[in-house]
């Protein structure tokens, strides 16, 4: 791992760490969801400033250069994220449409009992 | 009116929820109480409103934290000076109410009814869980809970307030790491508790996993950055 991706790891997991911080004060975001974001920041951290656990899998896993393994965890990692908020949003947007028809089904018949 | 809200939220408890609810009625004088069904798919919420029960029927599940604030915003709109926070699967005992509430008027935030205030905790995997939570707290606010996980807790009218208008606060060991940490006064009373009679618990062993990373990540990194309280104190 060459030094400028150092560096720029480093720059960029402790920018991420401050700005999920800066969200939680604010109250802007859930606990639950910053946790995953925490510890990601966190394993980035660690990785930048002590590169050998980067190379130690490089070798296990026989890869060309730690950066191609960088690369692969992070690609992992934003897949299993956007696979998980898929269903999220789709959990989403079933709840919307049932608390919709709720309403507009409780108005129905809110309305009918005044008719009677 | 009580000065006592019992808050208990009902996520498929069908074959439950009317004995707990009966317990809690058979106390002298009553607590006021309010049953949250949190979406059930099975009748928890029939069975409520055949038996007359007080009810808040909330349209889809929004997990126990959602579900307890609704109670808590229902407890803050109807003035309760306390509110407890009670399981419907019968593993919580109605006669700790009182003396919880005994020792909340003594001048403490929060009452915990604790399995292990004054007994030992068993050896078991369950409470490695138990004790690592105790132990983050201890390490991250100096203040000893022995029985951080316990469901059952009562919670003043401050409290109140603000579980009712703000995120973040679910009623987990997380918050109450927080809470100690702005200064307000948390305590234990020793209390037995069943083996809850129906329905299954959530914690299979991913699950358990996942609430103890989520917890310590919590208590030990995020709650240090939140915002400090200045009307706590």
């Amino acid at each position: 791992m060459t030094l400028t991706l150092r560096i720029c790891l480093i720059i960029a997991s402790v920018l991420a760490t401050f700005v999920v911080i800066h969200k939680i004060r604010k109250s802007r975001m859930h606990i639950n969801d910053a946790v995953y974001w925490v510890l990601i920041s966190l394993l980035f951290i660690i990785l930048a400033i002590y590169p050998p656990i980067l190379y130690f899998f490089t070798n296990l896993f026989g890869m060309q250069s730690p950066a191609n393994l960088l690369f692969m965890i992070v690609i992992f990692l934003l897949i299993v994220r956007i696979f998980s908020m898929s269903i999220e949003i789709s959990a989403l947007k079933g709840d919307i449409k049932k608390l919709i028809q709720d309403i507009a089904l409780g108005e129905h018949s809110g309305g009918d009992e005044k008719h009677e | 009116m009580s000065e006592i809200l019992v808050i208990i939220p009902a996520y498929n408890e069908e074959k439950s929820i009317v004995s707990t609810v009966e317990k809690i009625r058979a106390l002298n004088p009553a607590p006021d109480y309010c049953i949250v069904n949190d979406g059930s798919s099975d009748d928890t919420a029939v069975i409520c409103k055949e038996h007359d029960y007080n009810l808040l029927d909330l349209p889809i599940n929004l997990g126990l934290a959602g579900a307890f604030q609704a109670g808590m915003r229902y407890a803050c709109m109807k003035g309760y000076k306390y509110a407890v926070q009670f399981d419907g699967d019968g593993q919580h005992r109605p006669e700790y109410i009182y003396p919880m509430y005994l020792k909340a008027r003594e001048g403490y935030n929060i009452v915990i009814a604790s399995r292990f205030a004054a007994e030992y905790k068993p050896f078991s995997i369950r409470m490695l869980g138990s004790n690592l939570i105790e132990l983050a707290i201890l390490f991250s606010t100096g203040h000893k809970i022995k029985d951080p996980t316990s469901g059952m807790r009562m919670f003043d009218r401050g409290v109140i307030e603000t579980f009712a208008s703000r995120i973040n606060y679910a009623p987990e060991p997380d918050t109450l790491a927080y809470l100690l940490r702005q200064g307000l006064k948390v305590t234990e009373i020793q209390a037995s508790m069943d083996i809850r009679t129906q329905g299954k618990s959530y914690l299979t062993p991913i699950n358990a996993a996942r609430y103890m990373v989520r917890m310590l990540t919590s208590i030990i990194i995020i709650q240090n950055f939140r915002e400090k309280r200045k009307d706590y104190i």
